[in-house]
């Protein structure tokens, strides 16, 4: 939880709404607890959403075992904003 | 399954020209793997492959007809030229008897990234004229069947991962079923260039650190090239032209999943494997070594593993199970006849090469598959698996020759 405390609401906001793009969800009523599997994201909807993070932010998130037992929009966006921040941190050292 | 002769191999790999180069190197765990740049990747994020190294594919070129052959066909051949060599055959030996059977995941990757870079700085001029026939997919089969007047079927499965493993299976298919009675089988892929690898860096299946299979902390695989060739024949022709025969392939199967093309089924690779072994008539515990497809990343390794404990059962534990791919990289549509050849040469010298990079044990799949250093093991037996992106699963089975019998 403390990772999901520590993610910036800005940042949440646009990975969000890369789920809901990439992952071609209609209804965007969905929150950090809703599963990934009632939003119909499969395996190529995945590869997706990492795709638009490496645009956005310049991380490539390999699928590694914390993206692959993620099972809610908020794990998720819990394991990307993880690589997200190490990348910053990278930079800026 | 009535056994086939296996009487000749090939290979053309990171490790360098010849089965030799490929089974010390694996045996060693002495990885091909370093960095690699493409300079048209903007943002080139995975860093490392196992290509062909450039003075040894220059000396494969001048040898062969580049005007006319992509880079997989050059390489194809030259593994073929070493299996044939390998298995003594003569001119009277091809002809309509002999079939080629030689798959590729993308054909001819390096010609179509060429043509279209050309084609879009200056349309108006002229391309490779010979782009159609070099970037065919059947190119390889092809020039091999022309190399040595193979006139039987000529056959080229692409089906990524699965496509050398279908391919040697199939040969022995055609040589059981009677309808020739020696096959060059196997699968080649070059696909190391700009436009490619960006493709396969799109996946997010590749690591940017270490190629780890089955390890904890892997995330990921790691591409390379390569052909690998073999020569099969039925045990009856083999026998009648005095051959040495290397190994006996004893068991085949091929099965899909059908449920995700890129998640594996752990279901689908165990209805494979399980049928592999019950083609070859052997109980589990014959198997002392399976060389498995083990590419590192989280998906294959925990449904690979859940499928071979789920029919070794209580041989599992004793069995040495490896993957290669950190030495020889994934190598894709000739994966499987390279980790083919390997598993030959292990049976042969009883020896299982080694799984590299190994960290230690995943607790999610408990179990360490020959770690870092080679180790020796008793077996008359020994299995390759591959498993594809759409869901295409297929196994071999090797035992030593039994002589006359």
């Amino acid at each position: 939880m403390a990772d999901r405390a520590a993610l910036d609401e800005d940042l949440r906001r646009q990975l969000l709404a890369i789920v809901a793009e990439e992952g071609m969800v209609k209804d965007r009523s969905f929150d950090s607890d809703t599963r990934l599997d009632e939003l119909g994201i499969e395996s190529a909807d995945f590869v997706m959403i990492l795709m638009a993070v490496e645009e956005k932010f310049g991380v490539y998130v390999p699928v590694d075992e914390k993206l692959t037992e993620a099972k809610t929009v908020g794990e998720l966006l819990a394991v990307v904003a993880g690589h997200i921040e190490d990348h910053r941190r990278q930079v800026s050292s | 399954m009535r056994p086939v002769a296996i009487t000749g191999m090939g290979a053309v790999t990171a490790c360098g020209v010849g089965v030799e180069a490929l089974w010390t190197a694996a045996r060693d765990g002495r990885s091909a793997v370093h960095d690699v740049s493409f300079p048209r990747i903007r943002q080139q994020q995975v860093k490392q492959a196992a290509p062909i190294a450039p003075e040894v594919y220059e000396r494969l070129a001048a040898a062969a007809k580049p005007r006319f052959q992509d880079r997989t066909a050059i390489i194809g051949v030259a593994a073929a030229r070493e299996a044939v060599a390998m298995a003594g055959l003569r001119p009277e030996d091809f002809g309509d008897r002999c079939g080629v059977v030689v798959g590729s995941g993308l054909g001819g990757a390096e010609t179509i990234e060429q043509g279209y870079n050309r084609f879009i700085e200056s349309p108006g001029a002229r391309g490779d004229v010979m782009a159609i026939p070099k970037l065919m997919a059947n190119s390889t089969a092809s020039w091999i069947a022309m190399d040595f007047k193979a006139t039987g079927p000529t056959l080229c499965l692409s089906t990524a991962c699965s496509s050398a493993t279908q391919s040697i299976g199939l040969a022995a298919d055609l040589i059981r079923a009677g309808v020739v009675d020696r096959c060059i089988a196997g699968g080649s892929e070059a696909l190391l260039v700009d436009c490619a690898f960006a493709a396969w860096e799109m996946l997010h299946v590749m690591t940017t650190s270490r190629c780890r299979p089955f390890s904890r902390e892997r995330n990921g695989m790691v591409l390379g090239e390569g052909a690998g060739i073999v020569v099969l024949e039925s045990m009856e022709s083999a026998r009648a032209r005095g051959a040495d025969v290397l190994a006996e392939l004893v068991g085949y199967a091929t099965t899909t999943d059908a449920s995700d093309l890129l998640r594996p089924d752990p279901a689908g690779a165990t209805s494979c494997i399980r049928k592999a072994l019950e083609s070859s008539g052997l109980s589990p515990s014959r198997i002392g070594y399976v060389n498995a497809h083990g590419t590192g990343t989280i998906a294959n390794d925990l449904a690979e593993t859940q499928a071979l404990r789920a029919v070794f059962g209580d041989d599992f534990d004793g069995l040495a199970i490896s993957s290669t791919k950190p030495i020889h990289g994934h190598a894709l549509g000739a994966g499987g006849a390279i980790e083919f050849i390997i598993t030959v040469e292990a049976l042969r010298a009883q020896m299982a090469p080694p799984t590299i990079d190994f960290l230690g044990i995943d607790p999610k799949i408990d179990f360490e598959p020959v770690p870092n250093v080679a180790r020796p093991f008793a077996g008359d037996a020994a299995m390759s698996n591959s498993f594809a992106f759409g869901g295409i699963n297929a196994s071999l089975v090797v035992a030593l020759p039994r002589g006359e019998g």
